[in-house]
């Protein structure tokens, strides 16, 4: 019987999550059939069940709903505003009992009489004042077909996943005891076969993990649908998830900063109608809320089309409040600037409402996202609209790290902090002591550096000229070096919760472990950057030199590589998009009619893309763009140099459709990575 | 109630642990100290694939550190045991045998050291004599959390 009850409830609790979108398009087009269908099933199977299993207000309610919408479905009845807001609250009414009958309570006692009066025909709706707002419409994609699935229990998962973890300790164990034994074992070959099963396995188990971001989005459409109509605003949401893919963790930390940021967007982004309409804009504000999967991040945009963020009031505003001064203010670049509302106690709204608030959030949510390794981007144009930009590591367990030493102790840092590393004996760097904290001049900007032993109460033992800095890159812009003895290794490290006692030092993450099967700690960079005194204040921010014209060059340049293409034609590519660079030799190109060939990079079949006429007969040297399917190759004649760009110097060619970029002041293409991949001929399968 | 007992020994005295909660007793191979941790903290340590917080008995029990010859640090023996989901490794001298509960433990109306006073459940005759029987959640929280010593005294 339990075993039942908790699955009526898991059932009721699905239908209900794929049901949220459904309700808000059936709102906009009554006439849908289809949709009409999908919320009868749904009132249906819990009326069905409920009788089953004897809660009588459970199916009085259920009940009363399939009645009305049996009635619209006969015909005999035409859906309005009315029934749809008096179906919504029986839903969310059956949303709380259910929830309360998981958690084995009382179900709350409350009224349903008039939820199931205001579905009668021509009943006056409960909340009147949502009638004057439209209806919102939604183009989410329809679910029709559901694949097949089986429900496991999380923990489950987890030991299997940390089975798989324990064999790979194992096999690393193994590794090295094969080599020591150094002679013909006969061990080898079912060793490395062992091995790659277990890489195929990890793999596998990892995707387990991972569910479509279409959980995360499906809630959306019915979130903004309520915000509008309480705030008399009308917003269409468009929902584009692109077949994303995110650790089921994952889901429920991003849930709550994209929920505060939708409200930011509709309360304070999207005008209400009729002052939309003075600014020329349509009636009904755009809210688009998009995924896409780039490497190893996601990125997830939430864009609307309202009045966007008034850099000028804002900056105003910070230096009345004494959060910068004027001149920090002038030197901030655009992106910079829309930063700023994510300082606590900083909020350019007129009037506070009781949707989002006062400035209290945006901080909430720039730290969280930096909490799971991600980064928050604002983009905005005063009177047409802004883009948050949220870039989060696909996982939350697998983290691409670099292992770096200090005073012969290893620490782990997520990757997606570090900008770059520079050596302490490097020539154009230029070191100043000042009040007692070390900066470095690296390319006009003075950075603040602290060792990571004086932030640990180690001693360093290693000279100062060997030192590196690494510096780090806060979300936000804010930049510092954190100076270590070594770098040790880049890998994709499994990272562990780490027990409270020592997460309590605020120092640290989590723990992971080496190949070898030692424990290290992940260090916690915004914790580290708090205790040395680097992001307590906004003052933190790298002081710059200079005259204020180079400095927002250097700010907004993106570096690219610039490079002569076996048809003789001078081209770039962003170095972003360059996952490394590779020399192979002639032999491993599998050459084929026009300028299809593949190449073999660690035993897998790659695509070759950008050769044309005769093959050179010595080594080739690629570039390797994108991962996993999807990586392709794209091969050279000779490297000319390392070049800046203007990301908003790119204009596309009206006929051929190339992007050409500003490159020392004249036109370069660009090579586009994605198109690439995306042209790739494909090489899976037999 | 089969309930038994794993008798220990720190700094001298023989202290007792509930078997139900102990995973396994492990000699440690390899510590990677944590900078900033509490004092009591003696690191991390891996199980298999898991890694296991290393608390120090003596520390946390506000004992003075071993001398010379005493068990400590690598190679010494450790009781791990799971709470909350996390796995730690409580350092001990010496593991001396496993023995059945025979009677509920019993407070003691004497004031102990403060230590050890803090991190008991009580007082249990075992076959092999009286010995405090601790509270790993006690020992892991260490002396720092005065708040749990508190709570745990009022509920006393």
């Amino acid at each position: 019987m339990d075993d039942l009850l908790a699955d009526f409830i898991a059932e009721a609790r699905d239908m209900m999550e794929a049901l949220s979108g459904e309700i808000v398009a059936w709102e906009n087009d009554p006439g849908d059939k289809e949709r009409l269908d999908a919320i009868f099933r749904f009132v249906h199977t819990v009326k069905g069940n409920c009788g089953f299993f004897d809660f009588p207000q459970l199916e009085k309610l259920s009940h009363a709903a399939e009645d009305s919408l049996a009635d619209c479905r006969a015909g005999r009845r035409q859906a309005d505003q009315a029934l749809v807001t008096a179906v919504l609250a029986v839903i969310d009414r059956i949303a709380e009992m259910v929830d309360a009958i998981g958690e084995g309570g009382e179900l709350p006692a409350s009224d349903d009489d008039a939820l199931i009066a205001a579905l009668a025909e021509g009943a006056e709706t409960a909340r009147p004042q949502e009638t004057a707002a439209a209806a919102p419409s939604s183009k989410t994609a329809r679910q029709t077909a559901t694949p097949r699935t089986i429900r496991l229990p999380v923990d489950l998962l987890d030991r299997v996943m940390s089975g798989v973890s324990d064999m790979a300790v194992a096999r690393n164990d193994l590794a090295r005891r094969l080599a020591q034994s150094n002679g013909e074992t006969g061990l080898e070959a079912p060793f490395n076969r062992l091995s790659a099963i277990l890489v195929d396995l990890s793999e596998a188990i990892t995707r387990i993990r991972m569910q479509r971001i279409d959980t995360l989005f499906a809630g959306f459409p019915r979130l903004v649908r309520d915000l509008s109509h309480e705030l008399g605003k009308q917003v269409m949401v468009e929902v584009e998830s692109g077949d994303v893919e995110i650790d089921r963790e994952m889901i429920e930390v991003v849930r709550d900063p994209m929920v505060h940021i939708i409200r930011n967007a509709i309360d304070h982004g999207i005008e209400p109608p009729a002052e939309r309409l003075a600014a020329g804009k349509r009636e009904i504000g755009s809210l688009t809320i998009t995924a896409r999967q780039t490497g190893s991040e996601i990125r997830i945009g939430i864009v609307d089309d309202g009045k966007g963020i008034d850099g000028d009031k804002l900056v105003a505003k910070a230096i009345s409040a004494k959060l910068i001064t004027a001149e920090e203010a002038r030197a901030l670049t655009p992106r910079e600037r829309n930063m700023l509302i994510c300082l606590p106690g900083l909020s350019t709204a007129k009037e506070v409402t009781a949707v989002s608030g006062r400035g209290v959030g945006m901080d909430v949510v720039r730290a969280n996202i930096e909490k799971i390794g991600g980064s928050l981007v604002i983009d905005s144009t005063p009177g047409s609209g802004t883009r948050m930009m949220l870039n989060i590591p696909l996982t939350l367990s697998i983290v691409p790290s670099l292992t770096i030493g200090v005073a012969h102790h290893t620490f782990a840092l997520p990757r997606s902090y570090v900008e770059e590393i520079v050596r302490s004996a490097g020539e154009e760097m230029d070191k100043n002591w000042m009040g007692g904290r070390k900066f470095i001049t690296l390319r006009g900007q003075r950075i603040p550096c602290v060792g990571l032993e004086e932030v640990l109460g180690l001693e360093s033992s290693c000279p100062d000229d060997a030192r590196l800095y690494v510096l780090i890159k806060l979300v936000g812009g804010d930049v510092f070096g954190l100076a270590v003895d070594a770098i040790h290794n880049h890998e994709e490290l499994v990272v562990k919760p780490i027990a409270p006692v020592l997460m309590a030092c605020g120092l640290y993450v989590g723990t992971t472990q080496l190949d070898d099967g030692s424990p290290v700690p992940m260090l916690d960079i915004a914790g580290v950057a708090r205790a040395a005194g680097m992001i307590s204040e906004v003052k933190d921010r790298t002081i710059r030199t200079g005259a204020g014209e180079t400095r927002v060059e250097e700010k907004d340049l993106r570096p690219a590589l610039l490079f002569v293409g076996f048809d003789g034609r001078e081209r770039a590519i962003e170095m972003d998009d360059v996952r490394r660079i590779e020399k192979l030799p002639r032999s491993a190109v599998r050459h084929a009619t026009g300028d299809t060939a593949q190449i073999v990079i660690d035993g897998r079949i790659v695509p070759l893309l950008g050769l044309s006429g005769e093959l050179p007969d010595r080594e080739l040297a690629m570039f390797r763009l994108g991962d996993g399917a999807g990586e392709v190759a794209f091969a050279y004649e000779r490297m000319i140099d390392l070049v800046e760009f203007d990301p908003l110097s790119i204009t596309k060619a009206k006929r051929s459709g190339e992007r050409l970029a500003l490159v020392g002041g004249r036109p370069v293409e660009l090579l586009d990575a994605s198109a690439l991949e995306a042209r790739a001929p494909v090489t899976e399968g037999a | 109630m089969d309930q038994s007992l794993l008798l220990v020994k720190i700094a001298g005295e023989t202290a007792a642990l509930d078997s139900a909660r102990i995973q396994s007793v492990v000699e440690l191979e390899g510590l990677t100290p944590v900078p900033c941790s509490p004092s009591h903290v003696a690191g991390l340590a891996a199980l298999r694939s898991r890694a296991m917080t290393v608390v120090d008995c003596r520390r946390s029990l506000e004992l003075p550190d071993a001398e010379d010859g005493e068990a400590d640090g690598e190679g010494a023996l450790a009781v791990v045991v799971e709470l909350d989901e996390f796995l730690y490794a409580l350092l001990v001298d010496q593991v001396e045998e496993v023995v059945p509960l025979e009677d509920e433990p019993a407070l003691l109306r004497t004031e102990l050291l403060p230590g050890w006073a803090r991190a008991t459940l009580g007082m249990v005759e075992t076959s092999a004599g009286p010995a405090l029987l601790l509270d790993p959640a006690q020992l892991v929280a260490g002396p720092g959390d005065v708040l749990g010593h508190a709570v745990e005294k009022a509920m006393a």
